[in-house]
């Protein structure tokens, strides 16, 4: 663990964007017995923007996380030296956390990190790197991961993206509409698409590279729902799928990123269609006559869950793309839609009607248990964690648009909202290099 | 048909007036980036498209189109004839009952005498249930009235569909009241 690596930060440029919509984070569940746990204040004079202070970056993600209480302390630590367990035992903690900053030459910062197990009185992993200051996000971000995982045996969602669309009426009282991505704090906000028309279903390619990294996204800034693609790590490209006779939308990736699958209703008929993005070849997928949408890959990419109203009732069915066969999936309940599959590829996370209340649920595609997750009255647009471990989708509080992550046992939540107006359809990136 | 029609002629006009202006000014579209020629004359529709707006505006239109003010009175005709410009539809439902099918022929007859007269059916959702399947249904609401048209042979290469799903309400609330009124489809002449 004591690899020194130059972590080359985030070379590309996104200052040509704009600022985008800051949410603020509720915390409004944690565990009933929070692992308690100190940080000690990595310190470095001169270097203290509160955006890129890397013990607040941690503090807030283990905090976030709902299964930990997150002391930070001022007692100066060095990380090579020895840590008196018996001194944070005495004050109930469970592990510490040490660090330091050190500034190597102009650009160039070495942190220096340990995570001390205070019961068993040992270190449970000690790192040190090399860093550039914008890359301290980043660093933070990843460091959260490590914590998370050392303590619990799971790997964190930290050092991923979101992306989700902001709705503000301007001073027209016109409605405005923002695409943003943003750290999975929240922070660090990007935006470069900003319309009088809507915007709808961002969602993240597959992709771990930053420069791969792409957006596609429904928007009508041409009057009409088309697909397009923003790369928002590479300067000013956005891309546009060609023009269809109809309704093109639902954009989903392939999990190996070189193509996605979409609705359109070329002939009237909404069907699903992939489309190889360098090939530019449309290959039809479903040809019932009824409505199929919302089509999502499986992991593996071997199955293809959609939405469908071919029997009269909106459900999920699944085609497997090797035997072209399709099984409805859902039979509980008169509307379940918009499914995607959890990152294990054993159940489906989807919006299901309950009475007149549309809410998330999770089905065990094998036992076919289906587990309401949430009591709310218009819940939408569900997508998991990275790891499996949370489910974010969009949901109203006082009338507002705002999103909600709640761990998938129910036991852990908070909320993401803007002061200004409105937020919605979010989607989680999968994990980065 | 045509009997009908002038037997409704004469009623004139209580309901008529708001049930769709309402609608159509949110129709707005304005592209901030680099839009091309034809979004402009989109979003040219944008804020007081109503048959008011239409009238008003003759002056400048005739510079360009000699028709228009033809068009613009024959459309202030078929307003006045207490015809519906917002159809309504039952919760998921893309279904067109009798009456609306009268409305609907009323359309066809004035497209049909009018055959400079293009129309946009603009399709439109409740808010409930996902994005992406109202975006479906509304469409398909759209779907259903161009097919009515459309049993009139030539209509239907001047009607152009549109679904805006749940994204474009003309009723906030959260309640039956508004979800009522958002379940539509658009007649917009142009």
């Amino acid at each position: 663990m004591n690899k020194i690596k130059l972590l080359l930060a985030i070379l590309f440029a996104i200052n040509a964007m704009s600022a985008g919509a800051v949410l603020e984070i509720t915390v409004t569940k944690k565990d009933e017995n929070p692992i308690p746990i100190a940080i000690s204040r990595f310190q470095l004079s001169g270097v203290n923007a509160q955006d890129k202070d890397i013990t607040q970056i941690i503090q807030a993600d283990l905090e976030r996380s709902g299964r930990f209480d997150v002391v930070v302390t001022d007692t100066l630590l060095d990380p090579l030296e020895e840590i008196d367990a018996l001194y944070w035992r005495q004050r109930g903690l469970e592990a510490v956390v040490v660090g330091s900053i050190e500034q190597q030459s102009e650009k160039i910062y070495k942190l220096s990190v340990r995570l001390f197990d205070v019961y068993s009185n040992k270190t449970l992993f000690s790192k040190s790197i090399r860093v550039y200051i914008s890359g301290f996000r980043k660093v933070a971000h990843q460091l959260s991961d490590h914590i998370y995982e050392a303590l619990l045996g799971e790997g964190g969602s930290f050092n991923t993206l979101l992306t989700y669309v902001t709705v503000n009426n301007n001073t027209e009282g016109e409605k405005e509409y923002q695409l943003n991505i943003s750290d999975s704090d929240a922070q660090n906000v990007k935006s470069r698409i900003k319309l009088k028309a809507p915007i709808l279903s961002p969602t993240w390619s597959p992709d771990r590279a930053y420069e791969n990294k792409r957006i596609a996204y429904v928007s009508f800034q041409k009057g009409h729902s088309e697909v397009f693609i923003w790369y928002p790590y590479v300067r000013r490209k956005i891309e546009k799928l060609p023009r269809f006779d109809g309704i093109a939308s639902a954009p989903s990736w392939h999990p190996d990123g070189k193509s996605l699958v979409l609705t359109l209703s070329k002939n009237g008929n909404k069907d699903i269609y992939s489309y190889d993005l360098s090939t530019k070849k449309l290959t039809r997928l479903t040809y019932n006559t009824s409505i199929d949408t919302e089509a999502s890959y499986s992991p593996d990419g071997q199955r293809l869950v959609f939405t469908s109203n071919r029997s009269g009732q909106v459900q999920i069915y699944i085609k497997n793309l090797t035997t072209g066969k399709i099984n409805r999936i859902t039979f509980v309940g008169t509307y379940n839609a918009r499914a995607v599959f959890s990152p294990d590829g054993k159940s489906l996370l989807m919006v299901h009607r309950m009475g007149n209340d549309y809410r998330i649920a999770l089905l065990d595609i094998k036992t076919k248990d289906l587990y309401i997750m949430t009591n709310n009255v218009l819940d939408e647009s569900p997508h998991f964690s990275p790891n499996g471990n949370m489910v974010i989708f969009a949901t109203n509080q006082n009338s507002k648009g705002v999103l909600s992550v709640v761990s998938v046992e129910g036991n852990r939540s908070y909320e993401l909202s803007s002061q200004t107006g409105e937020v919605r359809d979010p989607n989680w990136s999968g994990y980065l290099e | 048909m045509k009997i009908k029609i002038a037997i409704i002629l004469p009623l004139l006009t209580i309901l008529n007036a708001c049930v769709s202006t309402s609608g159509v000014k949110d129709v707005v579209v304005e592209d901030r980036g680099d839009a091309p020629s034809k979004v402009d004359a989109i979003a040219y529709e944008k804020g007081d498209f109503g048959w008011r707006d239409l009238a008003n505006s003759t002056s400048k239109k005739d510079n360009n189109r000699v028709e228009t003010s033809t068009e613009i009175k024959a459309v202030a005709e078929l307003k006045a004839s207490n015809t519906q410009f917002t159809l309504y539809f039952a919760y998921d439902a893309v279904d067109i009952s009798d009456s609306a099918t009268q409305e609907i022929i009323k359309h066809a007859n004035f497209m049909r005498n009018n055959p400079e007269i293009k129309l946009r059916l603009e399709g439109h959702a409740d808010e409930r249930g996902t994005r992406e399947y109202n975006l479906a249904l509304g469409e398909n609401r759209a779907i259903s009235v161009k097919e009515v048209l459309g049993l009139y042979t030539g209509l239907g290469s001047r009607i152009e569909v549109v679904s805006y799903g749940e994204e474009k309400p003309v009723a906030g609330g959260h309640d039956e009241t508004s979800w009522k009124k958002n379940r539509r489809v658009e007649f917009i002449y142009r």
